[in-house]
């Protein structure tokens, strides 16, 4: 009897040694929190936009909590939009970290960015707050599912969006598009370049 | 003379010796307290088993003479050089990114270790750090060097090619190696992950890279 408590306990603390291990190992860096989907197909929508075209309009609410819409920048700043395919993945959850210390090259060229993915808005606050404080709004277009990314045409199959950037100027007109490998960040200097050919 | 050995063991087998019941109680009980800590010992399991070898890296000697001053170098700007030549004892090589926010949120502890780094170097071992931007081109390095006014040498790892022969396996990562012990550069620290003090860090860089 004797030795099957002193088995039981030692089960117990075994158990217990096992969680504290594996709390400490998740907490010990917070690349755990990020999924990997692995490989993606690299491109799984078509373009409904050219450059040249008016910007569909929206209004899409932003983590900060208020509703932004494409057409109150018009007259007063270009516009980047933004979109990833999704939070909490590997390439996105470093593309706009990256923009959050490039809010010069915005600046310079009158220009403000929209970040954009599927998400709703609790998976999006959870995710920018893991980022740190981001200087742009970040838009959830959750519901109805996808439909400004596929106004644009950036919409994929499985409900994702592509990763993707439209420069869009001052009077509401698409300068340029870019719609990159979805499983690899387009280079800062495209998007400064990029900035400084728009009119 | 193995039969009678044989037998004399199945005679006094621990649950029917004096002595066996608690015995039994005692490797439990060493065996419950190993199972309880060992997580919290992992890690230092891990840096003792360094030191490695140091990889072959080769880099480009950069343009800025301050760097190639700090470096040691004194090739042709744009002209190969490897790793192992910078004039050094002890090298720390941080992998980091431009978009990381942790490197981001990090480099300003980096540059208080550079600069420790700078003055400790006076006196005792000379203690040099690098940085390789992983996946990052020339210019996302150039604009993270800019943003967070970063004064030690900064080199573009676009194609991960050194992120991999140095086994990495995130950012910001920093790896300690002697470079000056007569024999093969060996690694001798691996911080995943920031560190909590930049004079703790050095200290154990120093402790663990130094004259052995």
């Amino acid at each position: 009897m004797r030795q099957k408590i002193f088995l039981a306990v030692i089960g117990i603390f075994l158990d217990l040694a096992v969680v504290v291990g594996n709390g400490l190992a998740a907490n010990d860096t917070l690349h755990d929190s990020i999924y990997n989907p692995g490989h993606l197909k690299p491109v799984d929508s078509s373009l409904n936009v050219a450059v040249g075209e008016p910007a569909p309009d929206f209004s899409l609410p932003s983590v900060a909590g208020r509703e932004v819409t494409l057409s109150q920048y018009r007259g007063k700043k270009k516009v980047v939009l933004s979109f990833v395919p999704a939070a909490w993945t590997p390439v996105c959850s470093d593309q706009w970290p990256g923009y959050n210390i490039s809010r010069k090259y915005f600046e310079e060229h009158n220009a403000i960015l929209l970040g954009i993915t599927v998400d709703n808005i609790p998976t999006l606050h959870a995710w920018v707050r893991q980022m740190g404080s981001l200087w742009f709004d970040v838009l959830s277009d959750f519901w109805p599912h996808g439909r400004v990314a596929d106004a644009y045409g950036v919409l994929r199959s499985d409900g994702t969006a592509e990763r993707a950037l439209f420069f869009i100027d001052t009077e509401g007109v698409i300068r340029d598009i870019v719609v990159s490998d979805i499983n690899v960040r387009p280079p800062l200097e495209e998007v400064v370049a990029k900035l400084a050919a728009m009119p | 003379m193995v039969q009678g050995s044989a037998g004399i063991c199945r005679n006094v087998t621990i649950s029917n010796h004096p002595l066996g019941e608690q015995m039994k109680y005692i490797v439990l009980y060493l065996v419950l307290v190993v199972s309880l800590f060992l997580p919290f010992f992992v890690p230092a399991a891990e840096k003792a088993a360094m030191p490695m070898p140091l990889p072959e890296l080769v880099l480009e000697v950069p343009e800025n003479p301050r760097h190639k001053e700090y470096l040691g170098l004194t090739g042709k700007t744009g002209t190969d050089f490897s790793i192992r030549d910078i004039d050094a004892d002890i090298l720390v090589i941080e992998l980091f990114s431009m978009y990381c926010p942790y490197c981001q949120k990090e480099a300003p502890a980096v540059n208080e270790l550079f600069a420790k780094m700078r003055e400790i170097s006076k006196n005792g071992p000379v203690v040099k750090i690098i940085g390789l931007g992983v996946a990052n081109s020339q210019f996302e390095v150039d604009h993270f060097r800019d943003t967070y006014e970063i004064a030690f040498p900064l080199f573009a790892d676009e194609d991960k090619t050194m992120f991999r022969a140095l086994a990495g396996e995130g950012t910001p990562t920093f790896i300690g190696c002697r470079l000056k012990d007569g024999e093969r550069p060996v690694i001798v620290l691996r911080q995943n992950g920031g560190f909590a003090s930049s004079a703790t860090f050095l200290h154990e860089l120093i402790d663990k890279g130094g004259p052995q």
